[in-house]
């Protein structure tokens, strides 16, 4: 099967079960390792992706559901507006601390600034309340957020 | 002198007519129009035994079929225990718990004594072979239509399983239920004996139907609410019960609390898949009545069953019509306004991902909450019971997964999430109390 990520369409072989969540296939299978496995069900949030544009939880998704949809990962979520405006946010406060939830941060992070372009505290408990961190950096989060929500 | 006479006379006939209200239950097929006759005596095609795809298979692939018809291995396996071998919780308000028993063919703790009358006795009288009453959680009443050749060839299928040594749990009965001599009294009044009689005003479908229903599926069993005697109460036939902590919901003719609505295509899919699109999926003692029975049952069958269904008459009963338009896409708009603040935070963190706000599932059909009963239910308490176990069911199409949330969160946690979805995606919300789950938890253990 093919599916589309990045913009590419990438080859998925035969040897891949269909149901293999989309975390892995991205992970073991097109090399693409920024995406990370932190539960398994969908109850941290490191494995997040955007699919249409949309926060999707890869680790639950599998790959035969992906269909002809767009997958986004943190590969490339850079060369997307909000998603510039996020990375650059992030490096201007120095937010991460191990970086390990820091890709999905980021990626729900953009997604939420494309639906709402200024959002206020609620929004930012709302949209980032399963991405968690063990480092505890959840006041730069929120900082980044609102900063990169101000930048031009 | 004479009006205490008369005062005892009009109370004793009161009495008299509520015991006769209590006893005089319709059997379970009488609500169909015609009488019916003899098995040997009908002429249609033989709604028993196995179909037509499996009647030159060899005899314990049929035995097997019928055991998976007949679903024993769903009340007979404890979680995480060698099938069949026992074991598993029966939690019965006020009355305390019962544990099914091993029927490997083992001859100390399972049924490898068993002579063919003496197994024919359990399924149809409720008999152990030491002649003490089986309690009818051990569903008798039902499997009594079964007829002697289906019966027996699910016994060869047992005996042809390995012999597994479990002893069986002790009950856990209050007095006087923890009496089985008293079961004899119950009987008297409710026990059937007797085989399956077609009828012939219904078409040769019905009648196949009916006998996976009732001598097989013992749908009633669930989704039959009982009376005060704990005995199923077939004028509400099928109108939907709390059975083992659980709703087994309204699956009469009813458009709004029952099955009207739904398509014969959406039925039958959901019988065999255990999912229906639009509709949700079957979880609790529902999932592994898919997993374990109906999706082995073949597509002949799967029909006969929806005709039956969609026979029996309908029942009005409580539960909204379902709501089956998405809810909104932001956190903020919605029916919330009024509910615990904690629930949309516990959404937010733990369901959201899966779930989406809109109810409209990213990741996989079978986590999206439109349309389904349980989520359209104000009492909430499949959701409950569902964010508290969790779902494992193995279908054709694979794993369905959602993690057990009942030991990562508290009591409130689960009472306010639960309130918060069935408010959100459903038709009305619900209003658990931590004590609530404590019950729920309780009704539901497998301990």
């Amino acid at each position: 099967m093919q599916i589309s990520v990045n913009g590419e369409n990438r080859v998925i072989g035969d040897d891949v079960d269909p149901k293999t969540p989309l975390l892995w296939v991205l992970r073991d299978h097109l090399g693409l390792v920024g995406t990370k496995y932190g539960c398994g069900i969908a109850q941290c949030g490191a494995c997040t992706v955007h699919v249409d544009g949309k926060p999707v939880r890869s680790c639950q998704l599998t790959v035969d559901n992906v269909g002809n949809r767009a997958v986004t990962t943190i590969e490339a979520i850079g060369k997307t507006p909000n998603g510039a405006k996020i990375q650059a946010a992030w490096i201007d406060i120095e937010v991460p601390q191990c970086g390990y939830c820091q890709a999905g941060q980021i990626m729900s992070a953009a997604a939420l600034l494309s639906r709402t372009p200024n959002p206020d505290d609620a929004d930012i408990d709302a949209a980032m309340a399963g991405n968690i961190c063990r480092c505890g950096t959840y006041i730069r989060i929120r900082q980044a957020i609102k900063n990169a929500a101000k930048s031009v | 002198m004479r009006r205490i006479g008369i005062a005892i006379a009009v109370v004793g006939v009161i009495a008299l007519g509520f015991a006769a209200w209590l006893v005089l239950i319709p059997a379970p097929m009488a609500f169909a129009n015609g009488s019916t006759v003899v098995l040997s005596n009908y002429t249609g095609a033989n709604p028993t035994g196995v179909p037509q795809e499996l009647a030159e298979a060899d005899p314990l692939k049929r035995g097997e079929y019928l055991a998976h018809a007949a679903d024993c291995i769903a009340c007979h396996t404890a979680p995480g225990a060698e099938p069949y071998a026992g074991g598993a919780a029966f939690n019965l308000p006020m009355i305390g718990t019962m544990y099914s028993t091993n029927i490997t063919p083992d001859k100390e703790t399972g049924i490898g004594n068993y002579t063919d009358e003496q197994f024919l006795d359990a399924l149809h009288k409720g008999m152990r072979r030491d002649g003490a009453r089986l309690y009818p959680a051990m569903s008798y009443t039902s499997y009594t239509y079964m007829t002697d050749a289906d019966a027996l060839a699910i016994k060869a299928y047992l005996f042809s399983l390995p012999a597994v040594h479990a002893p069986p749990k002790e009950n856990r009965l209050a007095w006087p239920f923890s009496q089985r001599g008293l079961v004899a009294v119950w009987n008297l009044f409710y026990k059937a004996d007797e085989r399956f009689r077609p009828n012939p005003s219904q078409s040769v479908e019905w009648n196949r139907g009916a006998y996976l229903a009732e001598a097989m599926g013992h749908c009633g069993e669930c989704h039959t609410p009982r009376n005060v005697a704990y005995a199923l109460d077939h004028r509400r036939k099928f109108a939907g019960a709390l059975t083992a902590g659980w709703r087994a919901y309204n699956i009469s003719a009813d458009k709004a609390s029952g099955l009207g609505e739904w398509t014969d295509v959406d039925l039958a899919t959901y019988l065999s898949t255990g999912h229906a699109d639009g509709h949700g999926g079957s979880t609790g003692p529902m999932g592994e009545a898919t997993d374990n029975s109906l999706t082995f049952l073949t597509p002949g069958d799967i029909r006969a069953l929806v005709v039956y269904l969609r026979s029996v008459p309908s029942r009005q009963t409580d539960l909204p019509r379902r709501v089956d338009v998405p809810a909104p896409a932001s956190y903020r708009e919605g029916a919330t306004a009024q509910l615990d603040p904690r629930g949309a935070i516990v959404f937010a963190s733990a369901c959201a991902s899966c779930h989406d706000w809109t109810g409209v599932s990213p990741t996989s059909k079978y986590a999206t909450l439109t349309g389904v009963r349980a989520v359209n239910d104000p009492s909430a308490t499949n959701v409950a019971q569902t964010v508290i176990n969790g779902v494992t069911r193995k279908t054709a199409e694979g794993l369905i997964f959602m993690p057990a949330f009942g030991d990562g969160y508290s009591d409130a946690d689960i009472a306010a999430v639960s309130n918060y979805v069935t408010a959100r995606f459903g038709a009305e919300g619900g209003h658990l109390t931590e004590k609530d789950i404590v019950s729920l938890r309780k009704l539901a253990a497998q301990q």
